[in-house]
């Protein structure tokens, strides 16, 4: 069926798109003609454009054209851009947007070194980024404009004459002062913006080594970098940090050798910074250093940076110093007692909490020694604003070390396992404060989300250590505590049960499994148990995760048999069969995808004797999922179903493997009716699978070690397979789904049918069909129009459901349309945004003309 | 001094995507998390970078909360919440919740099948963020944390619309969203209580606009409808796929359903579009309500526009009576307005500090605007004060009363006992209580002695008495035994403590809980 096609759009218009193809250079005529009436549009300040995204869409095609052409010819032969800077400049009360506009186009311009030379020349860059221009007038206020001069003089600095300009008009003056603006906006382009000054000054002066020294660097450089000494000395707490800021983007982006001459004049001041109490630059600093420390021209082990972050390690605030130890754990190069301390830095909150739970005899002890006074560490702990922030971060770093390929340092983590399940037991009561500070994390603890779902996450991260049965049970018995309670959040649920996956999974794959199966036996029947309340929940987020939670662990686990033998004896399997019927679209689709992991081993289960034989059941299964693909509302559960036949097509489903084709040609059905476009995707999808596997039955899949077949074997072959298609309806799906106005199926459907084509149209054919007259131009457009329509009422079901009467295909008539269709030309349309024209500068430009003047009554609108 | 910081990230004089930064008593709390419609590209959604050069998203942020299902106000949320990393609360009301993904999916569904986008939130992302969200129903009261609370009011925009007001102590903010103080047919107007904030953040869509009555708009739509109908046309209005009755998506002629019949009704001029709401640069529906009339299909076919082009909005925001009128319900302290055009916006800044005489604030996007909160001190005036005020002819005007006078402030610090006798209150005492279960057979006597050597053991530095009646005292903790009188093996200890002794009683009864060991004797 083509449902909307034949109602919505003609299908010759449809195909006049796909057919005719365009090609558009950037700056074309049409373009060109519009520009001048642009131009006077915008530089008529009684003619205001309301809506801002025209103005940032005008200058987005203004850098695309420049990148491509030469800027100062596109000035020459458009002299109204000229005219527009001009007539802009002269008004005496533009509208701040318009300024701000004409200050980011003119330095677009500028930043090709001829086009700087032309402006300049008509004193246009004096009065737009000098003294007299914008920044003396009242429209300085506005942060739009001070945004624009910034990104103006940014575009510009790409040449030495532009770098000579900011100095001798004084505008590196202006940009420290844009440092501390009152808009973020404007301060971080600013920074940003003497970052590039100062690497561009100094990349495209120092070309030899002995230019080195910082005596010798251009004047702007010097000048930059006595404001950057100036603002560390200062006590301003905002200059510091706009100059660390800064600091840090010139080592982040710049690894050249004068950076080290750079960071050995500031070095001591920076270390002077660390030594002041309390340090007010914290998160700055860490910054910095991180940056500095990922630079190959500090990495070598006696570089000064390694004590300065020492210093920092052992100075900084606890809530502070977490991000930079993590930042150089995860380092290549660095100094290994570094890493030593870092590490420390990182436990010492979770050997507090451990020793907060535990008597002094039973104490674990995570810390060899304590790098830091641990009192900071105990005070923040004890202190309820701290104590969440500051474990919620240590836990995240920690986690972060979990995930890397090679940990740098031995990493204690049975004791770290200990300290993560006894905050987890802080979290919900069940730990016992053996001290003053336990008692008081316990109580700020108790039901304290943030700190559990930090905990949880790497609580599974752990499992891929190897644990001694007695700490995996402390972890079973917590992992049940919290899926059993009432107490658990939804969304700390969920992160309970991707730690019990990961060690689950873990545990199973791990060499000493055997070990611990009792153990993870027993905890799978307490854990169905479990999980038989929660798909029962009131909530759907409950139980959407319950069911996300099952279909990962079948997923994993189902070669196991005695995970197997747990799970049907539970009544987990029968609610997630009734969960299909879910009022929550969400739920339903998790349902079926579980429901599709489920029926592989019902199918294993029920080949058992002695077990009951599932077969029906299993055919119901089947049966409900069509039903739910025909006939639920809603999209998700749609699309849950055509993944699952998607898997059971690959992965050979029993049910499916009975009649494939059947199979195929049902679900094809149901799918071609169906409006939502990923369900179509799906479709093809599942299309794209069968003929593979059609084409790969019949040895015609292009497999390099396949032996070759004689020409005649693989025309029957060809034609058997032609056969099964036809009987499938494959390709009334197919083009019916070239024709859909949803882009992406159309766009599958084009590559299904291209591969088809290639596969089944050879030369050989090809040339029968021209040789009988068949060529492209004898069949054009309406005939195929024609032919699809035909097809098109023949899929209608008949009234009896014959389905030799409702038109089967005829494959040589397949094989004309597949040759006929320029399905190569409609690839390159539908590449292409379907947006594209609405979208092109010539119809921005129409925008802007037919714009002004009209929309008074619609601009402010919104929903 | 106590301060509310206020960052608009989006909505700071434009209309494009909500999102505000308010910080308020060192909680910091995201205002709409939208998106902008009239890009395709990172400039889409709000720059977070502002937000994460701060440390950790979640750490900074102590939660988002979301106005109402609307893409410029939600849009840009699991994009927040998925890809850049924010894992902490999200705060809506119910029916927000339930439609939100759906606008979210067809947003999604737009993106990728126009521009065919791979890097963008998938529906697990969609689904993964929706599962965060906390629903609240209206005028529920939401401790967020121990100091931040929040509570919902109707806003009348769209089913589901809240205003939300934010509460630290005694400092508080309210934000509006979008709301419409007029009732619609079926949403009722906008509603808050005298609430009094510190700090009232307005939209401000139609700032400068007094909109005639819906109903005349509702006449006026109904007859263009039938006169095109009459003439044997089609009416064709393109909506958003919620909030208004459905006709035919999407809402501004960008693609699907909607564009597919627009192409079709557009050459015959007794046909009719009628755009209900604003479209966007970059969409056929823009150009229609511009003006231009021969549009460029592909393949540079041209398609003539000749069907009739109406526009009426039926978007529910209030107008400058109504952002008024909802200032004079809620009497805040000052005013900050978003979620409109600048020029506009400065028109109605100047009506309310002349009307309400507080001050109004309309910073830029990146802009922080600073308040200082001040307490309210009462003060007891002198007669003889007031009477020389009113002799000079000063009264109060608009409840306020300026007076200059010297503030006396005198301080004296005496005994708890002393301030009971002057006061006349009588002291309470707030005690405690627990039982903890202990299965021991032994007779009553026995197991409490037990409990006493168990407890000198263990608490060596505090004072552990064994009284004559039996009990047992730890500083001023009670341990008091009794039995179980249908089950002799197991014992019940009372436990009791006053309230300066919190610490040491709880610990005492969750070591009690453990048992006693087995070696005590």
């Amino acid at each position: 069926m083509l449902p909307c096609y034949g109602d919505a759009l003609p299908l010759s218009l449809f195909l006049t798109f796909f057919y005719q193809k365009k090609t558009r250079c950037i700056m074309d005529r049409e373009c060109s003609q519009l520009l001048p009436s642009v131009c006077a549009v915008l530089a008529d300040s009684r003619q205001l454009v309301a809506d801002d995204t025209f103005l940032e869409k005008f200058l987005d095609w203004f850098k695309t054209l420049t990148e491509t052409e030469s800027s100062l010819l596109l000035l020459q032969e458009n002299p109204c851009l000229t005219e527009l800077i001009t007539c802009v400049l002269k008004l005496k009360d533009p509208s701040s947007s318009t300024l701000s506009f004409i200050l980011r186009l003119t330095g677009i311009f500028a930043a090709s070194e001829s086009c700087f030379q032309y402006l300049q020349q008509r004193e246009l860059l004096i009065s737009l980024f000098g003294e007299v221009g914008p920044l003396s007038s009242a429209l300085w206020e506005e942060a739009s404009v001070r945004s624009g001069w910034v990104q103006g003089v940014h575009s510009m600095v790409q040449h030495q004459s532009a770098l000579h300009f900011l100095c001798s008009c004084g505008a590196i003056d202006v940009i420290f002062t844009l440092q501390g603006d009152p808009s973020l906006f404007v301060a971080s382009a600013a920074n940003q913006l003497l970052v590039h000054v100062l690497t561009f000054s100094l990349q495209s002066f120092q070309t030899k080594p002995e230019n080195i020294k910082d005596c010798d660097w251009p004047i702007c450089a010097q000048k930059l970098i006595v404001h950057i000494e100036e603002s560390l000395k200062s006590n301003s707490a905002s200059r510091i940090k706009q100059s660390l800021k800064l600091l840090t983007s010139v080592f982040g982006c710049c690894h050249d050798l004068w950076t080290e001459v750079l960071w050995s004049r500031l070095s001591e001041r920076i270390v002077y910074l660390l030594e002041e109490e309390p340090v007010h630059a914290g998160h700055s600093l860490v910054d910095l250093f991180l940056s500095m420390a990922r630079s190959p021209v500090f990495s070598c082990p006696e570089c000064s940076l390694w004590t300065s972050v020492t210093c920092a390690l052992e100075h900084l605030n606890p809530a502070q110093v977490g991000r930079l130890a993590v930042g150089v754990l995860k380092l290549q190069e660095c100094p290994q007692a570094v890493k030593i301390q870092a590490l420390s830095v990182l436990l010492q909150p979770m050997d507090c909490v451990l020793k907060a739970a535990s008597q002094p005899l039973e104490y674990p002890g995570l810390l060899n020694r304590s790098v830091n006074d641990s009192a900071t560490v105990e005070t923040l702990l004890s202190c309820r604003s701290s104590c969440a922030s500051l474990l919620c971060q240590t836990l995240t770093h920690l986690e972060e070390l979990q995930y890397l390929t090679c940990l740098p340092v031995d990493l204690p983590h049975i004791p770290l396992l200990q300290s993560v399940v006894t905050i987890l037991q802080f979290c919900i009561g069940l730990a016992t404060p053996a001290s003053c500070l336990g008692n008081k994390i316990s109580r700020i603890l108790i039901g304290c989300f943030r700190v559990q779902r930090s905990a949880l996450d790497i609580l599974g991260a752990l499992s891929h250590w190897e644990s001694p049965s007695v700490f995996i049970g402390s972890v079973f018995d917590i992992l049940l505590a919290y899926l059993k309670s009432p107490d658990t959040s939804p969304t700390v649920l969920k992160k309970s049960f991707q730690a019990t996956l990961k060690w689950l999974v873990s545990l199973s794959e791990a060499p000493s499994s055997k070990d611990h199966w009792q153990q993870t036996e027993q905890f799978l029947r307490d854990l169905f148990l479990v999980l038989q309340k929660r798909l029962c929940s009131p909530y759907w987020e409950v139980r959407d995760s319950a069911l996300e939670f099952l279909t990962l662990l079948v997923k994993h686990l189902r070669e196991k048999e005695w995970f197997r033998q747990v799970l049907f004896s539970s009544e987990v399997p029968k609610l997630t069969e009734d969960l299909l019927e879910d009022p929550e679209s969400y739920v339903r689709a998790s349902a079926v995808t579980a429901m599709g992991q489920l029926s592989f081993l019902t199918h294993l289960i029920s080949k058992k004797p002695g077990v009951e034989n599932g077969n029906v059941k299993e055919k119901s299964i089947v049966a409900q999922l069509k039903e739910i693909l025909s006939t639920d509302s809603e999209g998700f559960p749609r699309r849950a179903v055509i993944s699952v036949f998607i898997d059971w097509l690959r992965e050979g489903h029993p049910d499916v493997l009975k009649d494939t084709e059947q199979f195929v040609s049902s679900v094809l059905q149901a799918v071609n009716s169906d409006l939502d476009w990923e369900v179509k995707a799906g479709g093809l999808e599942l299309a794209e699978v069968f003929s593979a596997q059609i084409l790969g039955r019949l040895g015609l899949a292009a497999c390099p070690y396949a032996a070759v077949l004689s020409s005649a074997t693989r025309s029957t072959h060809l034609s058997e397979s032609l056969q099964i298609f036809c009987q499938v309806k494959l390709f009334e799906f197919l083009f019916g789904a070239l024709c859909d106005c949803d882009r992406p199926v159309a766009q599958k459907a084009c590559d299904i049918l291209i591969a088809l084509k290639a596969e089944l149209c050879d030369e050989s054919s090809l040339k029968e069909g021209t040789s009988a007259g068949l060529s492209t131009e004898a069949r054009g457009i309406a005939w195929l129009e024609e032919t699809l329509r035909r097809w098109s009422s023949c899929a209608k079901p008949c009234p009896r459901g014959d389905a030799d009467e409702a038109g089967s295909q005829d494959p040589n008539g397949v094989l004309l349309v597949l040759r006929t269709v320029d399905l190569e030309g409609l690839h390159r349309s539908l590449n292409r945004s379907s947006d594209h024209i609405e979208k092109s500068p010539q119809s921005l430009l129409q925008d802007i003309l037919a714009t002004v003047g009209t929309l008074e009554e619609n601009e402010a609108d919104c929903y | 001094m106590p301060e509310i910081k206020v960052t608009p990230l989006g909505a700071g004089q434009d209309v494009g995507r909500s999102c505000i930064l308010v910080s308020i008593a060192g909680k910091n709390v995201m205002l709409d998390c939208g998106m902008h419609m009239g890009y395709n590209d990172d400039r889409r959604f709000p720059d977070f970078s502002y937000i994460t050069q701060n440390g950790r998203l979640t750490d900074f942020l102590d939660c988002v909360i979301i106005s109402h299902f609307h893409l410029d106000h939600c849009g840009a949320l699991p994009y927040f919440s998925e890809m850049v990393g924010y894992d902490g609360p999200i705060y809506m009301t119910h029916p927000t919740k339930a439609i939100c993904p759906i606008l979210l999916e067809d947003y999604r569904k737009i993106t990728v099948d126009k521009k065919g986008e791979t890097n963008f939130f998938t529906s697990q992302m969609i689904k993964d963020c929706m599962k965060k969200v906390v629903a609240v129903h209206l005028h529920q009261t939401i401790q967020v944390d121990d100091e931040l609370e929040i509570k919902a009011y109707y806003a009348g925009h769209v089913l589901g619309a809240a205003m939300f007001q934010i509460k630290v102590g005694s400092e508080s903010v309210v934000y509006t969203g979008d709301y419409n103080m007029t009732p619609d047919r079926h949403l009722g107007a906008a509603w808050i209580d005298k609430c009094r904030p510190d700090l009232l953040i307005s939209e401000s869509t139609y700032a400068t606009t007094i909109r005639d009555s819906k109903r005349c708009r509702e006449r006026d739509f109904l007859k263009k409808v039938h006169e095109s109908v009459e003439r044997g046309g089609k009416v064709l209005i393109p909506v958003f796929a919620l909030g208004r009755v459905v006709f035919a998506t999407p809402g501004m002629l960008h693609a699907g359903q909607s564009l597919q019949i627009f192409r079709k009704w557009a050459g015959n001029e007794k046909n009719m579009v009628i755009m209900p709401g604003y479209c966007v640069q970059g969409t056929v529906g823009h150009k229609i309500l511009s003006g231009q009339r021969k549009l460029e299909m592909e393949g540079r076919q041209i398609l003539e526009v000749k069907m009739q082009v109406e526009y009426m909005s039926f978007s529910a925001h209030a107008d400058a009576k109504g952002i008024m009128q909802l200032i004079r319900q809620a009497e805040p302290r000052s005013v900050l307005l978003v979620h409109g055009e600048a020029k506009k916006m400065e028109f109605l800044k100047q009506k309310i500090e002349q009307e309400f005489h507080v001050n109004c604030y309309m910073p830029a996007n990146g802009e922080t605007t600073t308040l200082f909160t001040s307490p309210n001190i009462p003060v007891d005036i002198s007669l003889g004060l007031l009477k020389r005020e009113s002799a000079i002819g000063n009264t109060p005007v608009n409840n306020d009363f300026p007076l200059s006078g010297t503030a006396i402030l005198s301080f004296r610090l005496v005994s708890p006992e002393q301030a009971l006798k002057e006061l006349g209150l009588g002291e309470h005492q707030l005690r405690f209580t627990c039982r903890v279960h202990i299965q021991d057979p032994r007779k009553e006597h026995e197991m409490v002695l037990r409990v006493y050597n168990h407890l000198k053991g263990v608490l060596k530095d505090y004072s552990v008495q064994h009284l004559p009646d039996g009990s047992i005292m730890v500083e001023s903790i009670l341990i008091q035994a009794t039995a179980q009188s249908e089950d002799q093996g197991t014992k019940v200890l009372l436990v009791s403590w006053t309230y300066q002794d919190e610490e040491l009683g709880s610990y005492l009864t969750s070591l009690l809980k453990k048992g006693l060991p087995q070696t005590t004797a």
